[in-house]
């Protein structure tokens, strides 16, 4: 039979007939559900699959635990903590709708962000325009072309995120004898990195750094040798890299093979903090010096962490996600506790009273005192910079005591002293 | 019994009473519909577009083009530039990138259209990696770090700014299709097809070929293009990785494979069905699976149905026999 055979009444009748059955299937998995008076519902997307599904697992897990812990205590204003979430696959196009669902159809009562810049943004407009409390995990100078008054950042990368990022990295460096002179930068062609490295560029340039090399690479690069090659070639005397979990592996794999001769090499590599990626790599992370956000060393030790640590601990077995939890996973506890702590410190649900009691306030979390400079950063910076030290075996064990990573900034969290020059 | 005139005019009575329903819904709120529905259906609406882009070349001409992409977010990014530019409002940022992906359909076909079959489509899906990587590197849109586009909240007389968005995609959609079904029956279609069946005997018979495959490539281009333009506005914030994300490339591929190639309303039903599914999806199951669906239903009509629900329709359905057209009774 041919098209022609297909006629236009026929057609519109199966056209009806189709759209009232899809419209019927909508209408019936978005109704509303019933809704209960004696639950808080707090709404968020998170990345469950997709590229940063394995953080985003292990923050879920925080959450849960953090719901739990608040329920078993009594909830919140007399009613119990409900967390309502959906995967947002690491797709940010994905975001807007989860947030339009989950406040018009779930009808939560508070949001937060899921994990990651760019799956944080695209919740802004939409959480803006209904004026809603935001506290936020992991995203990076988000608020700056925002300037959103309830937007609360948990990572403690403080009031300027771009360049107190690594900051640090540069103090160390400064700080030794004689101080370097000359800097190579490199980085992925990717958000976080480029962020990262262009930080390190102005901090470079404030210190006084000569840039000897300065270039990025496509984040699926999978021979990082001839980069590294590059860098000795123009001997540096510190190095900095801002890259992605695969390419912080290949970078160090790379060092270690060539065998870079440099004084202080690391700064912003993300994944050297997981404990899959800290197990692999073992031995070659000695003398790397790179950021974090929390470490087993005794200057760490905040009320309610060790706890929270034990519970994550045993709920994330057997889960694919870190086992540790040293690095994301106490801060999407916290990031509800400051929630949590404005709701109590109000004794309502009123978004801008919350709002305005989060930015005047400090919050005791499992990270400790935490307070909010005015675009919603930490009000002082916090990223650590750790040194890898003394680690001599591959097992899980050994990055879960204190010394594998010692603290050396800021100068109030210091555990240890710097092995310099690099030892590669 | 003829009913001509109903006939001539059904699709664009259908037409009409979208858009009518659409200022019902948006501008008046009728139906009172919350904000979800609004952002579920501006996904569907943009897969109709890409899907029915793509069906001009991959259904009615026989070229597969894995670079759809590349062209949605080359309409995304080229209304980006304009914002950055002169604080360019949607209605010039659509046409803009329109006719950049266009020019770019044309630059693309002059360069692949020599090739055929797999290497057609591996050209293609080499410009997309090409494209993300200009982007990446260009600073001025983002580059790598991603850029904002503060949208506005309100859109008189639309209200909330995404209504507005809905129907602009509610529009563009309806334009892709109109576009769609008036080249499936023109002249040009009719040499589109002689192109899918045998080239060679296209060319033979007179057919221009390569300048059939050029208007191809270029409408393609403007339609895709046109989808990705309010992405922008959309998200609120744009990077390369969600841009150039691998699903634009498989749904523009799989709606029209289900819902059938060789005509308009295939992707049309394609697009609807799985978009709406993929939206029902990922906020009911929640996870990626997502793609596992896509794939799933497109094995699925590969082996049962390679001619799509509209084929399935075809053999399933008999029309009235007064209704019948003359030749086929």
């Amino acid at each position: 039979m041919c098209m022609k055979s297909f006629t236009k009444i026929g057609l519109q009748r199966w056209l009806t007939r189709s759209l009232a059955a899809i419209a019927l299937a909508g209408a019936v998995a978005f109704a509303a559900p019933v809704q209960a008076n004696d639950t808080i519902k707090i709404g968020f997307s998170m990345a469950l699959t997709g590229g940063l599904a394995g953080a985003g697992k292990g923050a879920l897990i925080a959450m849960q635990v953090w719901a739990e812990d608040v329920n078993a205590k009594g909830g919140l204003l007399g009613k119990q903590v409900e967390l309502i979430y959906y995967d947002d696959q690491t797709n940010p196009a994905n975001v807007p709708g989860i947030y339009a669902k989950l406040l018009d159809v779930d009808e939560v009562d508070f949001v937060v962000s899921g994990y990651g810049t760019n799956l944080i943004a695209p919740a802004m407009p939409l959480v803006m325009q209904r004026g809603l409390v935001f506290p936020s995990l992991f995203g990076l100078a988000v608020n700056e072309k925002f300037n959103y008054p309830n937007y609360f950042q948990i990572m403690p990368s403080g009031p300027e995120p771009m360049t107190d990022w690594s900051r640090g990295f540069f103090e160390v460096a400064m700080a030794q004898d004689p101080p370097p002179k000359t800097i190579a930068l490199v980085g992925a062609d990717a958000e976080f990195a480029k962020n990262a490295v262009n930080g390190a560029r102005t901090n470079a340039e404030k210190y006084g750094l000569e840039v000897v090399y300065d270039e990025s690479y496509p984040p699926k690069t999978a021979d990082y040798t001839p980069i590294v090659n590059a860098i000795q070639a123009r001997s540096p005397d510190i190095v900095y890299v801002g890259s992605y979990p695969p390419d912080s592996v290949g970078m160090v794999k790379a060092a270690t093979e060539v065998g870079l001769k440099t004084r202080m090499f690391g700064g912003g590599m993300v994944g050297l903090q997981f404990a899959s990626i800290m197990t692999a790599l073992g031995p070659k992370l000695n003398g790397i010096v790179n950021y974090d956000f929390w470490v087993p060393e005794p200057t760490l030790q905040f009320e309610g962490v060790e706890a929270f640590l034990a519970k994550y601990q045993k709920a994330a077995e057997g889960q694919g996600v870190d086992p540790l939890g040293f690095y994301l996973q106490p801060y999407a506890y916290a990031y509800l506790q400051v929630l949590e702590q404005g709701i109590t410190g109000t004794g309502s649900m009123d978004h801008a009273a919350i709002g305005e009691f989060i930015r005047n306030n400090e919050f005791d979390t499992v990270v400790g005192k935490v307070s909010f400079a005015p675009n919603g950063e930490w009000a002082n910076t916090r990223v650590l910079m750790v040194q890898y030290q003394g680690i001599e075996d591959n097992e899980l064990a050994t990055f879960a005591t204190a010394g594998t990573r010692v603290v050396l900034y800021p100068a109030e969290w210091t555990s240890g002293t710097v092995n310099y020059p690099y030892a590669q | 019994m003829r009913m001509p005139a109903l006939k001539l005019s059904a699709f664009w009575i259908c037409a009409a009473v979208v858009v009518l329903l659409g200022i019902a819904v948006t501008i008046f709120d009728v139906f009172a519909i919350n904000t979800f529905i609004y952002f579920a259906a501006y996904v569907v609406l943009q897969y109709v577009v890409l899907a029915t882009a793509w069906n001009i070349m991959g259904g009615y001409m026989g070229y597969v083009n894995f670079g759809t992409a590349g062209f949605f977010a080359v309409g995304a990014y080229a209304s980006v530039a304009l914002y950055n530019l002169i604080q360019a409002p949607l209605a010039l940022m659509i046409p803009f990138s329109g006719v950049v992906c266009a020019l770019l359909g044309l630059a693309m076909g002059y360069l692949t259209l020599r090739l055929r079959g797999v290497f057609f489509a591996i050209a293609t899906l080499a410009m997309a990696i090409v494209l993300e990587t200009m982007i990446l590197n260009w600073d001025y849109v983002g580059g790598a770090t991603g850029a904002y586009i503060l949208r506005e909240r309100e859109m008189a007389p639309f209200g909330d700014y995404v209504e507005f968005l809905f129907f602009v995609m509610l529009l563009l959609a309806i334009f892709a299709v109109a576009v769609a079904r008036w080249l499936e029956r023109s002249k040009t279609g009719r040499g589109f097809g002689a192109i899918r069946d045998d080239e060679v005997a296209a060319e033979c018979a007179g057919v221009p070929t390569l300048r059939l495959k050029l208007i191809a490539t270029t409408v393609s281009g403007f339609l895709m293009g046109v989808a990705g333009a309010p992405f922008a506005l959309y998200v609120g914030f744009i990077e390369p990785s969600s841009a150039f994300n691998l699903i634009y490339a498989v749904n523009a591929i799989a709606m029209p494979m289900i819902g059938g190639a060789t005509t308009w309303l295939g992707p049309l039903i394609g697009a609807l069905l799985l978009g709406t599914v993929q939206q029902v999806a990922t906020v009911t199951i929640s996870s990626e699976l997502n793609l596992l669906i896509v794939g799933v239903v497109l094995v699925f009509f590969v082996i049962v149905a390679p001619e799509g629900i509209v084929g399935l329709l075809r053999k399933w359905w008999r029309p009235r026999k007064w209704w019948r057209p003359r030749n086929d009774r």
